[in-house]
């Protein structure tokens, strides 16, 4: 069986909210995953697709509240939707400033539950590109030489060739071929884009 | 000789200080109403208070009883010097504060049966005889005292009847009500002028013969000043302890009045709570059913809207539809039967009682909010059966929103009358305010759960009497009235009292 491109994982103690739930987000085409308690959502084998996860709050054992800490802390940064029977302001507050999606009041409109899955779906995936861009260039980091990791600083610093050489005690000619090296391997068409580039991998300017 | 000898046994001419004598009664009345107020305080402390009054009580007594008799020996003047053996004088004190703290003893006692107020007063009267004539040996003068049996016998038989009296009087004034002081005051006069009969009674006893000089080691002399300190002195204890009581008094009762508050306080709050957490429960409950019926209406809804629709899956859909409503009408039935599980505590009830007790349940709340209630109770009430709790919690339901009602009411008139009635029905209860009255569009909607019209309210108070109503199977509602709201119920009449 292959891998579905997305999946929509759904956590509610009652099985009928929960057939209900996966009925209509399937009727949209997407793969719908549910359980009936945290520990079983927990549990469970997830693949490593975009998906987010639509999460009562009143449960059994594990409140939703407490699943969505406990995935925060574990480092896994699915979004959630929260579906609630009766939600009051500090529980909502709450939950959206731990990183939700939404919190939707039992029985929510359709569309409002198919449009937050969307965005979250759509969240998901940008933050799993997002990370995979960043993986890619650290890989490409990798292959920089020791001199040229000492380069890229100055470089992106704006110094001059002149500077820089006087900076590491080697020749200007030596610099300009660092320079050409590190847009090279680093994929960069310019000096703008090396400048984001090590923006996202956090590497500090150094001013001479 | 023998003339020597009777001008030597002539009697000693004495004479009364009737200012004395009169200072001598008013201390003997302030005594004998500290008493009375005291016995009050040792019946109604308890433990270690207890002691406490009953010892201070004591003492105050006693000194009161012990200084009228002074007063009274030191009114009566005799030609000769008299001084008195001051250890003597000590010990008539201390058998004053012990009769005084049996006598409290005794009536702050639960019951005062015939027996034991006779043997109460028998030794309260020895204690009182004894101090008495302890006093008396007191004396230090160059004279022989005589007694004459037939006056000491008397003076004897006096002391007890005055305890019996003054014990009767006691244990009947020691609960406080409205009337307490006056009655008190009344009962002091007559147990003071009591003591100093039997008091002058007992000096009339005593006749002094003139003799040598007395033996005068540890005796004092009385002066003026001495004599107005031991009546001031007195007074002043008296009025110390009457104050103490009084306070104390005050700060019980007041402590009361802050318990009884907080504990309507407490029976106000866990029925809220009580109610927040039913209203919270079925919320729950019959929300999860509907969400379901919503979100699988809703696909089916999609499903017929868009062009692929299979007839199985609606068929799933609908059917899950069909079980959630069911499983909903399934909690509310749940909650009617745990409003109905009271049944079984069914009696037989006399309504217009019934709406009595209630009323003296929540006569502290009209008070408070100044409403004045009103009831015409048929007296041809035939009797019903019903769960006196549960109608309880109806009555009173509709009893404090009229309260309420009332206290929003512009015009100044704050009035719920309650009238019961009998009808073709069975028995017929109303309860009508002067307040602003409901408008008829909510009148068919106030007993719907969740529905309320208050800022605080959850609204189940109505729906909740509805349910009782309706298990006994009665009926509740709003009746069109010319002022205010017009709620009544009826209840169906036994079948053994319909005529």
């Amino acid at each position: 069986m292959s891998e579905p491109q997305s999946i929509v994982f759904v956590v509610d103690d009652d099985a009928s909210v929960r057939r209900a739930i996966q009925r209509l987000i399937e009727s949209v085409g997407l793969h719908v995953e549910s359980f009936g308690s945290a520990k079983e959502f927990l549990q469970a084998n997830r693949s490593d697709v975009p998906s987010c996860l639509v999460l009562d709050i009143r449960l059994p054992g594990k409140s939703g509240l407490e699943l969505q800490r406990e995935l925060a802390e574990a480092n896994i940064r699915i979004p959630i939707i929260f579906i609630t029977s009766h939600g009051d302001v500090a529980m909502t507050v709450r939950a959206m400033k731990a990183g939700a999606v939404e919190f939707l009041t039992k029985p929510f409109r359709d569309q409002d539950l198919l449009d937050a899955v969307q965005v979250a779906l759509e969240r998901d995936r940008a933050r799993r590109q997002q990370s995979a861009e960043i993986a890619t260039l650290r890989e490409r980091l990798e292959l920089l030489t020791p001199r040229e990791r000492q380069v890229l600083p100055l470089v992106i610093s704006g110094l001059l060739n002149k500077q820089i050489a006087a900076e590491i005690g080697a020749t200007e000619a030596t610099v300009k071929v660092h320079r050409s090296q590190l847009l090279r391997k680093m994929g960069a068409r310019s000096l703008p884009d090396l400048v984001r580039m090590a923006q996202r991998l956090g590497i500090p300017h150094k001013a001479a | 000789m023998s003339l020597v000898m009777s001008s030597a046994n002539a009697v000693m001419a004495g004479s009364y200080d009737y200012g004395e004598v009169a200072g001598s009664i008013l201390i003997a009345v302030a005594a004998s109403y500290a008493a009375l107020d005291l016995a009050g305080r040792v019946t109604a402390a308890s433990g270690r208070a207890r002691l406490v009054w009953l010892s201070g009580g004591a003492t105050a007594m006693g000194i009161g009883i012990w200084a009228m008799h002074f007063k009274g020996m030191l009114a009566f003047r005799l030609p000769v010097s008299v001084e008195y053996h001051w250890p003597t004088v000590l010990l008539s004190l201390v058998v004053a504060i012990l009769a005084s703290a049996f006598a409290l003893y005794v009536v702050s006692r639960q019951k005062l049966d015939p027996v034991k107020a006779l043997t109460g007063s028998v030794i309260m009267g020895s204690g009182i005889v004894g101090m008495h004539y302890i006093g008396m040996t007191a004396m230090r003068l160059p004279a022989i005292t005589r007694y004459s049996p037939l006056l000491v016998t008397f003076s004897i038989l006096l002391a007890i009847l005055f305890s019996l009296i003054a014990l009767l009087l006691a244990f009947d004034l020691r609960e406080e009500t409205k009337w307490t002081v006056p009655r008190r005051i009344g009962s002091a006069t007559v147990m003071g002028v009591a003591v100093c009969a039997m008091h002058y009674t007992g000096m009339a006893a005593a006749s002094f013969i003139p003799s040598s000089p007395a033996n005068l080691s540890h005796a004092v002399r009385i002066s003026d000043v001495g004599n107005n300190a031991i009546a001031i002195v007195t007074l002043i204890v008296l009025i110390a302890a009457l104050v103490t009581s009084s306070v104390d008094r005050r700060a019980s009762a007041e402590v009361g009045e802050q318990l009884r508050q907080a504990q309507e306080d407490l029976a106000r709050v866990t029925r809220v709570v009580a109610m927040g957490e039913l209203a919270a429960a079925i919320a729950h409950e019959v929300n999860q059913p509907l969400t379901a019926i919503v979100t699988n209406g809703n696909f089916c809804l999609r499903r017929l809207g868009g062009a692929t629709s299979s007839p199985d899956e609606l068929r799933a859909a609908i059917t899950e539809i069909v079980g959630d409503g069911t499983r909903a009408s399934a909690v509310i039935s749940r909650i009617r039967g745990l409003l109905a599980k009271g049944v079984p505590k069914r009696t037989e009830l006399d309504v217009n009682q019934f709406i009595q007790d209630v009323t003296i349940l929540l006569r502290n709340e009209f008070t408070r909010k100044r409403v004045s209630l009103r009831t015409e109770l048929a007296c041809d009430l035939p009797s019903v059966t019903g769960d006196s709790v549960q109608l309880q919690q109806v009555l009173i339901n509709l009893i404090m929103n009229a309260i309420e009602a009332t206290c929003t009411s512009t015009n100044g008139r704050r009035e719920i009358l309650i009238r019961s009635a009998k009808n073709p029905d069975g028995v017929l209860v109303q309860v009508q305010d002067s307040g602003p009255g409901v408008e008829p569009s909510l009148a068919n909607r106030i007993f719907e759960p969740f529905f309320t019209t208050k800022a605080e309210g959850i609204g189940m108070g109505l729906s909740i009497s509805h349910s009782i109503i309706e298990s006994h199977g009665g009926r509740i509602g709003i009746v069109p009235s010319s002022t205010g709201a017009l709620f009544e119920f009826t209840l169906p009449a036994d079948d053994a009292s319909v005529s």
